[in-house]
């Protein structure tokens, strides 16, 4: 069954037209690649995807359920989650507060509840524990498990911008699990990472995959990462879609290597 | 209503705006330049004032002198401002520099009261410019009349010097990015200096006029035209010069047609401002000349 | 750990009990009312420091809320014949001429009441960004301001409210200062808080991690708006005179001044503020007042005062541009590590 499908979607930014008639199918369980040459519109369509732009024309479905032109937090709430290309931590929080807030779309306590639960003296914890306090136990636990499984445990009391590069991106990677998504979209997870980071971020892509049963849509620059790792590719050039098919068919396609050669990208 | 009667009301109205529109300037040229709602503006336009009273009435200057002098103090006086409180915070958080800029016109408020004492003082009376004329059956100063033209004609300076001159250039460089204005070369400091510096020598013009047309001065007088020339800048469009124009007409004539028309509503003079504020900002947020921007994520 | 912590706040709270009772019947009056003041400017930042510092809305409406509250509260605090001697020029409307309610009623009355304006403000404004909220907000407060000069049946127009009860003592403003501090802060630590913090940092992330921007600003705004309504319930019947002409946008700007100088998403830095700054500006009236040494009188020159404050101010914006706190926070274990570890250090010295 196609988890996402997106009919014809088009943006356009006054004259300029960012993508043109995409059509996009992902399957439940796939890892998908959008690449394309800087400009080509990937990142655009990702934020119509997400609910950031509202396409100028065309439609989006998730689970068959039409999502254009929700806002972003309802589509999460669907089973969506996404990292950015240019890294979005919430940069003077904690690690661990990072991951904890996401969780809070899922919160069941109500605002009064929370706000009287936190008021409950800790010490009679032991003899009854408000709802709310049950709840952020909960929390705690899963995020800790999170940073647990990216490797983050140890550095969870550091502010989100003291992390090297390459732990950022985990940590927002993580920070995205953590709405318990069913979808992730990845911007460009491998930019910024040295070889050996690259080829860790193949196995943990395909481990996060696994482990929480996901579907997988990114967008990549790193066409060892993508060819790796990708089940199926799309290719986009000036915001069309000029090529589609599995890593073998698109190595081999000659309107993707003319794509990639007239804008000398060293990819 | 009579014909007469409208007319006179329409022309009130005019100069009023054309008052608003000369202050509003300053404020759209500063937001263009810095993102900055610069609260002290209106202080600045405060001080014209006092700058011109003083130099009639304690230094016994001809008026043309003194205003002249008070229009070269006011300057002075913006470029000031921006040095001392707003260029040392460039890289902190607009909240910041906002509270820094609220700061700035508490400071000249009380500076002023200190300085001049609270209670309202007469500004010179200048015989040249509040003569009464009559036009067929409406009556006014003559003043009324000089106050748009002096408006126009300045606006029309300030755009040659804005499209056509390389500071114009400077400027036009600087509000789109500031880092990439500074690798082509462009003085970022000198040429945000000079913005306040037009910026207050257009709220000294419009001051002294304003002192003419009304002639009290206070220390807390320049709150409220500040206010409403901020809006008369968001209304056309923040950062944008014509629009500051058209705004300080929108609302200085709505202002005065709003106490013609509807009387019993004089008391919410002052909440017209603010309504016609809110109305622009829910409708169209970007104000009538402003081009929309959106967030690159 | 959590034993302790939670014994030391409750010795504190009972200590402050013992000073207030303490200060209730030995200080002055002059002290006592500056020790109120300090009291409901505590209020008045908090609730401010949760929308600007915690939220990162710009919003400039309070003084606006803290009229409803003040307004609020005296009208249904004051007795009829009261009412009768104030509503000289205009009588006042039917139902408000007769209701007379105890304190405490009046004050959350104006609060619910500022709340739902705030609701009313915040629906539209809310969505709007950065200095385009602030401005808006800003305009908000003078139009309540400006209706209240206009609305004489009401509020008594310009000429404003005399002779409200003194309902206010140490033992409500500091009693609502700790309750809006313990609701506050726990909601600044619930989920909730998180998120907000998180909108503050980063609006589109907080977006993608599926918090609904709108509710949760509004939440902050509406909580905002109910405490600063409480604030300006009790500075009303502390000073028993009210006019429109007291909520003007400097109020505001006293309160913001607070909150920057605590630190901008510091709860501990809005209390610190709100009684230094609060304190301080009481001291600083030597400015204005004529000095006398005895052989010479100085004169006091009206509005130094501000001056000075106000250069202050400036001093600490640019110079400690995260006030005195940033976003940190007192706690137990902090304090008590900062002076074992001190220990632990002059010990070594002696070593030496």
């Amino acid at each position: 069954m196609a988890i996402l499908k997106t009919d014809a979607i088009t943006m356009k930014f006054g004259g300029l037209t960012a993508v043109n008639e995409f059509n996009l199918n992902v399957e439940q369980g796939e890892i998908v690649a959008v690449i394309g040459p800087n400009g080509a519109g990937k990142t655009t369509a990702f934020n119509m995807i997400t609910g950031v732009y509202r396409p100028t024309e065309g439609h989006i479905y998730f689970d068959d359920k039409k999502i254009t032109g929700l806002k972003p937090h309802t589509i999460t709430k669907y089973g969506m989650a996404r990292t950015f290309q240019n890294i979005r931590l919430f940069k003077e929080l904690s690690v661990l507060e990072n991951v904890v807030i996401a969780n809070h779309l899922h919160l069941k306590t109500n605002l009064i509840q929370a706000i009287l639960g936190n008021t409950y003296p800790d010490i009679l914890d032991v003899l009854w524990m408000p709802k709310y306090k049950r709840e952020e136990k909960k929390i705690l636990e899963k995020s800790h498990m999170l940073l647990e499984k990216v490797g983050l445990i140890d550095l969870k009391d550091e502010k989100a911008n003291s992390l090297p590069y390459g732990l950022q991106r985990k940590l927002e990677i993580a920070r995205a699990l953590a709405t318990n998504p069913r979808l992730l979209l990845l911007d460009e997870p491998a930019a910024g990472m040295n070889p050996k980071e690259t080829n860790d971020l193949t196995n943990f892509i395909r481990q996060i995959r696994d482990d929480f049963n996901l579907t997988i849509l990114l967008i990549e620059h790193h066409m060892q990462v993508v060819m790796d790792i990708s089940d199926r590719i799309y290719v986009l050039d000036y915001g069309i879609n000029i090529a589609e098919g599995n890593p073998y068919e698109i190595q081999n396609n000659d309107r993707v290597i003319q794509a990639y050669l007239g804008v000398a990208e060293d990819a | 209503m009579s014909f007469e009667l409208f007319l006179q009301y329409l022309t009130n109205g005019i100069s009023l705006g054309s008052l608003y529109a000369l202050i509003a300037i300053g404020y759209t040229m500063v937001y263009g330049i810095l993102k900055l709602i610069n609260f002290a503006h209106g202080e600045i336009f405060m001080m014209s004032l006092y700058f011109g009273f003083y130099g009639v009435s304690v230094f016994s200057m001809p008026w043309y002198i003194s205003f002249i002098v008070a229009i070269g103090m006011t300057a002075l006086l913006g470029m000031m401002v921006e040095r001392a409180a707003y260029k040392p915070l460039r890289e902190s958080p607009r909240i910041t520099i906002m509270v820094s800029a609220i700061g700035v016109s508490f400071f000249l408020q009380n500076l002023a009261i200190v300085l001049f004492g609270g209670r309202p003082k007469a500004f010179p009376n200048v015989r040249l410019l509040t003569e009464v004329m009559q036009i067929g059956s409406v009556s006014f100063q003559r003043l009324t009349m000089i106050i748009p033209i002096v408006t126009v004609v300045l606006l029309f300076a300030l755009l040659y010097l804005v499209n056509n001159t390389k500071t114009g250039m400077a400027m036009r460089a600087v509000s789109k990015d500031h880092e990439t204005a500074r690798l082509m070369g462009v003085d970022v400091n000198r040429t945000i200096t000079i913005t306040f510096g037009i910026g207050s020598i257009l709220a000294a013009i419009g001051g002294i006029m304003w002192g003419a047309k009304f002639p009290q001065i206070a220390p807390f007088m320049g709150v409220m035209p500040g206010l409403k020339c901020f809006i008369a800048a968001v209304v056309g469009g923040i950062g944008n010069i014509t629009g500051a124009i058209i705004g300080g007409f929108i609302l200085g004539i709505g202002e005065i047609m709003l106490i013609a028309f509807l009387p019993n509503l004089t008391g919410y003079r002052d909440a017209f401002a603010f309504i016609l504020l809110i109305a622009i900002l829910l409708f169209r947020p970007t104000g009538i000349m402003g081009e929309k921007i959106s967030e690159k994520v | 750990m959590k034993i302790r912590n939670t014994i030391l706040t409750l010795v504190s709270i009972a200590l402050l009990a013992a000073f207030i009772w303490y200060a209730d019947s030995n200080f002055d009056s002059y002290k006592i009312r500056i020790l109120n003041l300090c009291a409901i400017y505590t209020i008045l930042a908090l609730s401010m420091n949760l929308i600007n510092g915690f939220t990162g809305l710009l919003s400039l409406g309070h003084a606006g809320f803290m009229a409803v509250g003040a307004y609020t509260t005296a009208l249904l605090t004051m007795s009829e014949t009261a009412k009768q001697q104030n509503f000289f020029l205009k009588p006042i409307v039917a139902p408000l001429a007769t209701i007379t309610l105890p304190f405490l009623p009046a004050l959350l009355i104006g609060g619910v009441l500022s709340a739902f304006v705030a609701f009313l403000i915040g629906a539209p404004t809310l969505r709007l960004r950065g200095d385009y909220l602030a401005i808006a907000t800003l305009g908000f407060s003078e139009i309540i301001r400006i209706v209240f000069t206009n609305t004489q049946n009401i509020t008594n127009g310009p000429l404003g409210l005399k002779s409200i009860p003194n309902n206010t003592n140490l033992w409500w403003t500091f009693g609502l200062a700790l309750v809006t501090l313990i609701l506050i802060k726990s909601l600044i630590d619930s989920s909730y808080g998180k998120a907000l913090k998180a909108i503050r940092e980063d609006e589109v992330a907080a977006e993608s991690m599926g918090i609904n921007l709108f509710q949760h600003k509004l939440i902050a705004f509406i909580i905002g708006a109910f405490f600063a309504a409480i604030g300006g319930g009790l500075l009303g019947s502390l000073i028993g005179a009210i006019n429109p002409i007291m909520f003007r946008f400097i109020l505001t700007f006293n309160v913001l001044l607070i909150v920057v100088m605590g630190g901008m998403g510091s709860i501990t830095g809005s209390v610190i503020s709100a009684f230094a700054v609060t304190a301080g500006l009481e001291y600083l009236r030597v400015l204005d007042e004529s000095i006398n040494l005895g052989f010479v009188t100085i004169k006091g020159i009206p509005g130094l005062r501000m001056v000075v404050f106000a250069g202050l101010l400036m001093v600490v914006v640019i110079f400690f541009k995260n006030g005195l706190m940033g976003t940190k926070e007192f706690s137990w274990d902090k304090l008590i590590n900062f002076f074992t570890s001190k220990k632990r250090f002059k010990k070594k010295e002696v070593g030496q």
